[in-house]
């Protein structure tokens, strides 16, 4: 009957499950019990369309049952949507890190190196990649959780101003970062093709390093050491962050 | 006769541990069962019965295994845990003491 299979479909589609053990076995529960109504329905007469109207009758609106279903597995659900928010952090940060070790052992930022380059500036770098990092992730994970991806960005981005602050980073890291991550998220959900993304990524980096930091002639080869490895690294990070959201929430 | 879903509410967690306490059931005989003891003035609707069944195992007052059963089908039945029982007899207590209370109101002059 595949209007029921449809309706299974449908419940199980809207339910939010967690888990996909859990699901086939509700989707095994529900068929069984169509199994039994079904054979009911001939054993004592009845035709196949009739008990096809009798069941879809019974079942009602499919959104309702999910909807039921979807509340009895809440806790599940917010348990799954944080534990990937803080896997997810921490697979990432292990990207960025390998990108800041690089950095460490001598390639520094060309853009804008005499006004930060100190003795906090491998600090300070540190926790502007993993800021940049949570508050990526912060926009992925927290706007399913809330439903209201504007409400998460304002908080991911007080997070992102706090740290910024207390790191003591001159406020134009904070524009040059907002606006790369607006751009590198721009580009990964409009561009499908990886060479153009990663182009689109270092463009950005590009222009945007150029436009805020306005790195000195002399600085050129450490500038576009930096970029390159800079860029990549947050294309690295983005597209990481990406496949590791998805694999973890397909469920969702 | 067709009863008010906010009346009816409160009593299925009732009628759904009570059918349990007579025996392992699984979904569709659960359905049946409560049809024929209230000679079909209850319906459970399946959207109600799976989510409760589910709650109630979550809340540890049902346990499930699939087994097949006498019709060679194989089916996931549904028993009473001993918390089970205990919240079966608390809330039978709890309605007997309601409705006692209630017709009381209802036949006062």
């Amino acid at each position: 009957m595949p209007s029921i299979e449809r309706l299974i479909d449908e419940i199980m589609a809207a339910s939010r499950i967690p888990s996909e053990k859990r699901r086939r076995e509700v989707l095994r529960e529900l068929r069984a019990h169509v199994e039994d109504f079904v054979s009911a329905g001939r054993q004592s007469g009845r035709g196949e369309e009739e008990i096809e109207r009798l069941l879809l009758e019974r079942f009602g609106d499919p959104r309702q049952i999910a909807q039921q279903f979807a509340w009895v597995y809440r806790r599940e659900r917010a348990a799954l949507h944080l534990g990937g928010f803080l896997i997810s952090t921490v697979v990432v940060s292990l990207v960025i890190l390998a990108g800041t070790i690089s950095m460490r052992a001598g390639i520094m930022m060309g853009f804008g190196a005499p006004v930060v380059f100190g003795s906090r500036h491998t600090v300070a770098m540190a926790l502007d990649i993993l800021a940049s990092a949570a508050a990526y992730l912060g926009l992925l994970s927290l706007g399913r959780f809330f439903g209201r991806p504007l409400a998460a960005l304002a908080v991911v981005a007080a997070a992102f101003v706090a740290v910024f602050v207390a790191a003591g980073l001159p406020p134009q890291y904070i524009l040059f970062g907002f606006a790369n991550g607006a751009l590198l998220r721009g580009i990964q959900v409009a561009v499908r093709h990886p060479a153009l993304r990663l182009g689109g990524a270092l463009a950005c980096f590009g222009v945007l390093g150029a436009v805020f930091f306005r790195p000195s002639s002399s600085a050129l080869v450490t500038t576009a050491a930096s970029w390159l490895i800079m860029g990549s690294a947050y294309h690295l990070m983005t597209h990481v962050a990406a496949r590791v959201d998805r694999a973890l929430l397909r469920s969702m | 006769m067709e009863i008010d879903r906010e009346l009816l509410k409160g009593s299925i967690s009732l009628l759904l541990l009570n059918l349990l306490s007579r025996g392992e059931m699984y979904g569709y005989e659960i359905l049946e069962a409560a049809a024929v003891r209230s000679a079909n003035a209850f319906e459970f609707k399946e959207g109600t019965l799976y989510p409760a069944l589910h709650q109630f195992e979550k809340k540890g007052l049902v346990s499930s295994e699939w087994r097949t059963g006498d019709n060679g089908r194989e089916r996931k039945y549904y028993s009473l845990t001993a918390k089970g029982r205990k919240a079966a007899q608390k809330y039978e207590r709890q309605w007997q003491h309601l409705t006692g209370a209630v017709n009381a109101v209802l036949g006062s002059k």
